[in-house]
């Protein structure tokens, strides 16, 4: 099956390159404002699923201040290492001109009543549609397009389970039941659907259904969506931030052994999913040590940094990056929807960078909630991927009893067996994403959790009294203090922080830092306890 | 009778202190000016409300991290030492560092200095941390300012070299009751 699976990424590979190579690219501002720059992005992004469903035609570059800051550098990527020529479209008529030959009609939806933004994309999907406001029915028509339906006055008052639930009936069989679109993001007066382009190509259902236990009718319509897609599917986008928590959602999606991809932001998918790695490419992580490597720590501080959050979202392509050892959480769904990005930040990764799989399974998940009979499985699937990345350490992050990024994010001992029951070639796992306190050490390979995260809005001379305060805690040697770096610290300041610890300190990469941990355990065994706080208790 | 004396005479320099302190002004609410104090971290707002009965000094802090509320209650005697379970600090959330729920901190007789312009509190707080459990040993200085409308809190640790300074601006009492 592993041969078979790095056999299909080689032939994709090669595929790829006899692809025509001419594309369009346009480059869109950052009003994401209901009444301003939305309706017309929400017709190009879904007008790029469509040119994009049989060859990759439409690429976007998003302003800088955008959550994903590499479509630039992507789209450079893609010229040089791909030979894709763009030609770049300026207006929205012009792109019309260009791709409304993929449409069969368009489709109305009501800014009034956002839900219908996501009803339209849907009927996108399915029926080739251009998704409109009343205002820009003229430019569709311009393009010849006629209409195919108009939500317009068709839910205004109804809550929003009515209007999915309508939606489902009218739908969601002839939807993907291996992919769910969850538009949610923004509330009030801006959304950013820039995944949406994905969704249309692959024929989803879009909704932006609560989590949250308060929301009863809306978690047991959610509920039926989850239940009724395929065993291993994936739900794209992000929770509703008005709606409920990060972690009320991926607790739900995880009870149900399915995989999350976010955020609802993010670009080009339908682009980049048809572009695979280039020829004689091969992974080629840069370990620092051998994977049976037997390290003697120092009576010293072994500090590690680890930048998990999605690696596009990160500070890779700021300034500093190279300065100092960090390991960066990979996305490996990327290895099937995204690989030009992954072969990229590969390509110019810097001797001081290393990466990891995760997060908690091939995708986003809370493995405390994970179905035992799926967990095997999907570990198997992140087993593979973390092969074809050439990865050995494996992060896993359990949020659901936390306080967003504070609280108790520890695992069960019988999720810890389960780990290293799954993945015998690790040579390490990290667990956390604010601070947690489970640990182990099972034959060479430590469970390490976090013990510092640094907030980017802290003050660094506090991020320092912070570390040297562990340190003083932390009174035995050697102290092996992990950090997370959240995305968007930069990493110069954390160089300057580092030079004021105290003590004999030394910064080491993640697998060394595994390796030494691995020689002297002066860490407690430790796992989630039933009288921990819990903060959220689950379904 | 002698020692009658002796007690009265105790209980005449005892009183005033109590008296003084309990007048003072540090009784009632307390809000954090985040902007003048030491950056919280894990905690957006902090509420104090003290109160004194006696030698008895009580510390309410009403904590808020976005929606999420923490009350909290700290005492201190200023005639004898107590041990407190769950003894509260506004601590750096991002830390490992936790509390241990089951153990007591040692908490020494509170000190009113400075001409009972100042409250010195200090504790042994036992903690849990990636190497097992370990002790802070937390030294408080509550020092009400001049006009008695704001309240600094100095917090020291034994494990910690840079002081954290937070200072509170006195809620009105008509405010303080909504």
């Amino acid at each position: 099956m592993k041969r078979i699976f790095v056999f299909a990424l080689l032939a994709l590979s090669l595929g790829a390159t006899a692809l025509a190579r001419e594309a369009w690219v346009m480059h869109f501002d950052g009003d994401w404002k209901i009444a301003g720059g939305l309706p017309e992005k929400v017709m190009l992004i879904g007008l790029q699923g469509l040119a994009n469903r049989s060859a990759p035609r439409l690429y976007i570059v998003h302003a800088a201040d955008f959550p994903w800051e590499i479509t630039g550098p992507l789209q450079d990527f893609y010229q040089r290492k791909h030979g894709v020529h763009f030609t770049e479209l300026k207006t929205a008529d012009a792109a019309l001109a260009q791709f409304a030959r993929y449409a069969k009609g368009y489709v109305v939806w009501d800014t009034a009543v956002m839900p219908t933004m996501n009803v339209a994309y849907t009927i996108a999907g399915l029926e080739d549609a251009v998704v409109v406001t009343e205002a820009l029915v003229l430019l569709a028509e311009k393009h010849g397009l006629k209409k195919i339906d108009d939500l317009r006055g068709r839910y205004t008052g109804q809550t929003d389970e009515q209007i999915y639930t309508d939606a489902k009936a009218r739908y969601w069989a002839r939807c993907s039941h291996d992919k769910l679109m969850l538009m949610g993001g923004h509330s009030g007066a801006i959304r950013i659907p820039g995944i949406a382009d994905w969704g249309v190509r692959e024929k989803m259902f879009f909704h932006d259904l609560s989590a949250n236990p308060l929301h009863a009718d809306e978690l047991a319509l959610e509920k039926k969506f989850l239940a009724g897609l395929n065993p291993g599917g994936t739900i794209f986008g992000w929770h509703s931030y008005a709606k409920d928590t990060e972690e009320q959602h991926t607790t739900l999606i995880s009870t149900f052994g399915l995989k999350m991809e976010g955020l609802q932001s993010l670009p080009n998918l339908s682009f980049n999913c048809q572009f695979t790695f280039t020829p004689g490419f091969k992974f080629t992580n840069q370990h620092h040590v051998a994977r049976d490597a037997k390290l003697v720590a120092e009576q010293k501080v072994y500090l590690s940094f680890v930048q998990s959050d999605g690696i596009g979202i990160g500070v890779w392509t700021k300034p500093g990056r190279g300065r100092m050892p960090l390991a960066w959480g990979a996305i490996m769904g990327w290895v099937y929807f995204s690989p030009a990005a992954l072969e990229y930040f590969h390509e110019s990764a810097t001797p001081g960078d290393y990466f990891i799989g995760g997060l908690s399974g091939p995708s986003y998940m809370y493995p405390n909630h994970i179905p035992a009979a799926r967990f095997l499985g999907l570990m198997k699937e992140a087993d593979d991927l973390m092969k074809v990345l050439d990865e050995r350490i494996f992060e896993i992050m359990d949020n659901s009893a936390a306080d967003g990024n504070l609280g108790n994010a520890d695992l069960t001992k019988e999720t810890v067996d389960r780990y290293y029951a799954a993945f015998p070639d690790m040579i390490g796992f990290i667990n956390g994403y604010g601070p947690a306190r489970t640990r182990d050490l099972r034959d060479t390979r430590p469970l390490i959790s976090y013990d510092y995260y640094i907030d980017p809005r802290r003050p660094r001379e506090e991020v320092t009294a912070d570390l040297n305060e562990l340190i003083a805690l932390n009174a035995k040697r050697p102290y092996f203090c992990l950090v997370h770096v959240r995305e968007s610290n930069d990493v110069n300041s954390l160089v300057e922080v580092i030079k004021n610890l105290h003590g004999p300190v030394e910064v080491v990469p993640l697998d060394t830092f595994m390796k030494l941990a691995a020689g002297n355990k002066t860490y407690m065994t430790r796992y989630q306890l039933p009288t921990d706080p819990k903060h959220f208790k689950g379904y | 009778m002698k020692r009658l004396r002796s007690q009265l005479f105790s209980l005449c320099l005892f009183l005033p202190v109590v008296a003084l302190a309990a007048d003072s002004g540090f009784a009632g609410r307390w809000q954090l000016d985040t902007k003048r104090s030491t950056a919280l971290d894990g905690w957006s707002t902090a509420d104090l409300v003290i109160s004194i009965d006696g030698n008895i000094v009580l510390f309410r802090y009403e904590m808020t991290w976005h929606a999420t509320k923490v009350t909290a209650e700290n005492e201190a005697k200023t005639n004898t030492a107590i041990e407190h379970p769950d003894f509260f600090r506004i601590d750096q959330r991002h830390m490992a560092v936790y509390a241990r729920p089951k153990e007591a901190a040692h908490v020494q007789p509170a000190v009113w200095l400075d001409g009972e312009h100042t409250l010195r509190i200090e504790a042994q707080v036992p903690l849990e941390t990636s190497q097992g459990n370990t002790t802070m040993r937390l030294y408080q200085e509550y020092r009400l300012l001049e006009g008695g409308n704001e309240l600094v809190l100095i917090e020291l640790h034994s494990t910690r070299s840079r002081p954290l300074i937070y200072q509170f601006t006195k809620v009105p009492a008509e405010a303080a009751k909504k």
